[in-house]
Formats: C-alpha cells, sequence, structure tokens
C-alpha cells in the first residue's frame, strides 16, 4: 500500500488506494449482507460507498424495510412507500418514527481522506434537523460535540449529488488515523483504512460496523504472512 | 504469571446486539457468528466469583501512540461490560477530561461499536485466554 510518508506522522489516503480499500469492504458487505455499494456518477472518474438503512426513532430496524437495500438513491424512498399496503401498515403503526438514514463515503482530495456524509429523513420526507441527528449521537460522543458541535457535524453540499447533507469534517481525521496506521506499519499489519476509519466515526453518527468486518482484515494478514 | 488481576468497580451495563457478524440476510453468510450473551439484567456490583452469565474474561489494555500506559494491563472484566463501560473506566483511570475522546481497537485497526459486549468480542478475538485491546486517545474523531 503506498502511503505519502513526508512527514512520519501524516498517513494520507491516496485516491487510489481509497477506491481499492472501498472495493475491499463492499465484498465483504456482499459476503454478509450489510447493504453498502458502490455508485459511480456518469461521465465522471469519481464514485462512492453508499448505504440507506431504516431504524425506528428508538434504535430499532422496522422488519419490512431490511430487504431495501438495491434500489438507487433517488428511487429508494418511492419504492418504500408503494410497499406500505394496507396489509402492512398495521405493522407499521409508528410509521413517524421510522427514519431513513443514508451514508456516503466520498473521497476528499483536499484532505486525501475519505469524508462521511449522510443524511436523515422520516417516511413523509421531512429531514431531520441538525438537533435531531445530535439526538441520535451516541452518549459517549456527545460531551465532545457539545463543546464544538459546529467543529464536527456540519450541513454540505454533496460534491456529487449537489444535495444538501451532514458531514463529519474530515479536518482531523489524519489526527486519529495515524496512531493506527503507524501502530499497524510497525507490526507490519495491513489494514483497510476506509475499514478502520469507518469502525470510529461510523458509531457517532448511528452507523455501527458487524465485527466480521475487523476478522476480514486479520483473514488478510495470515494470508500474506 | 505474576500479573495483578483487578476487577473493575464499575457495575455491568446491558449490552447491545452481542453477535461477531450481523444477521445475514437472504445471500449472505456471515463470517464467525457467535451465540449472543444474554447481557445480565441490572445485577449488583460482587465482589466473589461470578455465576455463569457474568463470567469474567481477561483483557490485556495496549496503549496505541502517545496515549498514557496504564500501570495495571491485565484486567479482569465481566462479559457483558461494553466497550463504552470501558472506555469509560480508562479514561478515569488515565484522567483524561470529558472533551478527550478514547478508542479501542480490537486486531489493532478496528473500533467496535460503543455497544459491543466484551465477552463477545472475547469468543472472536480472544486468544490463549485472553482478549487483546488497543487503546488509543485523540482529541479529535472528526
Amino acid at each position: 500500500m503506498s502511503l505519502n510518508l513526508d512527514t512520519e506522522d501524516d498517513f494520507y489516503l491516496e485516491e487510489n488506494r481509497f477506491k481499492q480499500c472501498c472495493a475491499e469492504f463492499i465484498k465483504h458487505s456482499q459476503q454478509i449482507g450489510d447493504g453498502w455499494e458502490w455508485k459511480s456518477i456518469k461521465d465522471f472518474p469519481d464514485g462512492y460507498m453508499s448505504k440507506t438503512h431504516f431504524q425506528m426513532k428508538n434504535g430499532n430496524t422496522p422488519s419490512i424495510f431490511k430487504d431495501s437495500t438495491k434500489e438507487n438513491d433517488e428511487q429508494t424512498f418511492t419504492h418504500v412507500e408503494e410497499a406500505l399496503d394496507d396489509s402492512q401498515a398495521s405493522e407499521i403503526c409508528a410509521t413517524s418514527e421510522v427514519i431513513r438514514y443514508e451514508y456516503h463515503v466520498l473521497y476528499s482530495s483536499s484532505y486525501q481522506v475519505p469524508v462521511l456524509y449522510f443524511r436523515a429523513c422520516f417516511l413523509d420526507g421531512r429531514p431531520l434537523t441538525l438537533d435531531e441527528i445530535w439526538e441520535g449521537v451516541h452518549e459517549c460522543y456527545r460531551a465532545r460535540l457539545l463543546e464544538g458541535p459546529w467543529d464536527t457535524i456540519t450541513q454540505q453540499e454533496h460534491p456529487l449529488l449537489g444535495q444538501p447533507f451532514f458531514v463529519l469534517h474530515p479536518c482531523r481525521t489524519n489526527e486519529f488515523m495515524a496512531p493506527v496506521l503507524a501502530n499497524s506499519q510497525r507490526e507490519n499489519r495491513n489494514i483497510n483504512y476506509v475499514t478502520s476509519w469507518l469502525s470510529i466515526v461510523g458509531p457517532v453518527v448511528g452507523l455501527n460496523l458487524p465485527l466480521s468486518y475487523a476478522k476480514l482484515v486479520s483473514e488478510q494478514n495470515t494470508k500474506t504472512d | 504469571m505474576a500479573e495483578v488481576e483487578e476487577q473493575l468497580p464499575l457495575s455491568p451495563q446491558d449490552g447491545g446486539r452481542g453477535e461477531c457478524g450481523e444477521e445475514p440476510s437472504d445471500g449472505g453468510a456471515a463470517v464467525g457468528v457467535a451465540e449472543a450473551v444474554p447481557p445480565s439484567a441490572g445485577s449488583p456490583v460482587t465482589e466473589e466469583p461470578a455465576e455463569d452469565t457474568k463470567k469474567k474474561i481477561d483483557v490485556l489494555l495496549k496503549a496505541v501512540g502517545d496515549t498514557p500506559i496504564m500501570k495495571t494491563k491485565k484486567w479482569s472484566v465481566e462479559r457483558t461490560r461494553t466497550i463504552q463501560g470501558l472506555v469509560d473506566f480508562i479514561k478515569k483511570f488515565l484522567k483524561l477530561v470529558a472533551s478527550e475522546q478514547l478508542f479501542i481497537y480490537v486486531n489493532q485497526s478496528f473500533a467496535p461499536s460503543p455497544d459491543q459486549e466484551v465477552g463477545t468480542l472475547y469468543e472472536c478475538f480472544g486468544s490463549d485466554g485472553k482478549l487483546v485491546l488497543h487503546y488509543c486517545k485523540s482529541q479529535a474523531w472528526g
């Protein structure tokens, strides 16, 4: 893996490596049915990883939505509405409480790190406000967020879709990734930057990676040893 | 093996999902799925040897980067302790301020979610009778 090592503390991720990491990540996601996909934009070399999932406000996943991972961005929402026929309406007695989360992993060329974009809305189309998003932030991160919310979650235009998304600001990604990468270099282990990074930032906004992603890394290390 | 084994003084928290892999959808096959450990329901802290459901596992904590090294590295932890609980404990032990983040990693590279139970991690990543966890402090995560 090629890392830019101009200074010993800098472990930037170059774009091709980003795409490789995403490919490995998605391959594993497909194996376990975790719902991540690669989306590319017509006529652009850029692409991103995307996952949509549905969650009740109290954190549970409504059962009828578990398979809705194949449609593209704009159609997923409509498709879900069509699925709510009378027979299923009784199961969704609290549809106002179902939230659709959408997560995108993009590459930031200016920071040379991955960036997590996300948005959330209720089934009636109402997007969650920043306050409501913060309510969903895991309590162990709240102290940090309360001190400087504008440093970490901001609202920006999605660079490829042009729609408003919330973003976990990437300016400090290198800071928390560096020790992990330095450690792995010392130990001569290959790690998937995107997997490690997402395992750290994901829970902040309600995105938890199944443990098997961690096992994937160790399997790769075994093979190369 | 003259290492000191101490018990974490905090009471166990109810854990979250307790599996190595997510429930597979129709087409997928989960890697390394283990039995879910039922969380103990608000039981009081005890110094006595634990019952089966509160059996403790050995955890070895290793510092990464500039993070202070704990004097006591080996701990006996209840299976139902969550990552978040462990983070809180280590932060107190190292006297970190609330705004400093502490990350815990398995396999030196993967941060389990805060609700993940230590017992499950031990099932998936434990070896030689213990679970090795790396911890790292950071001012920033976003």
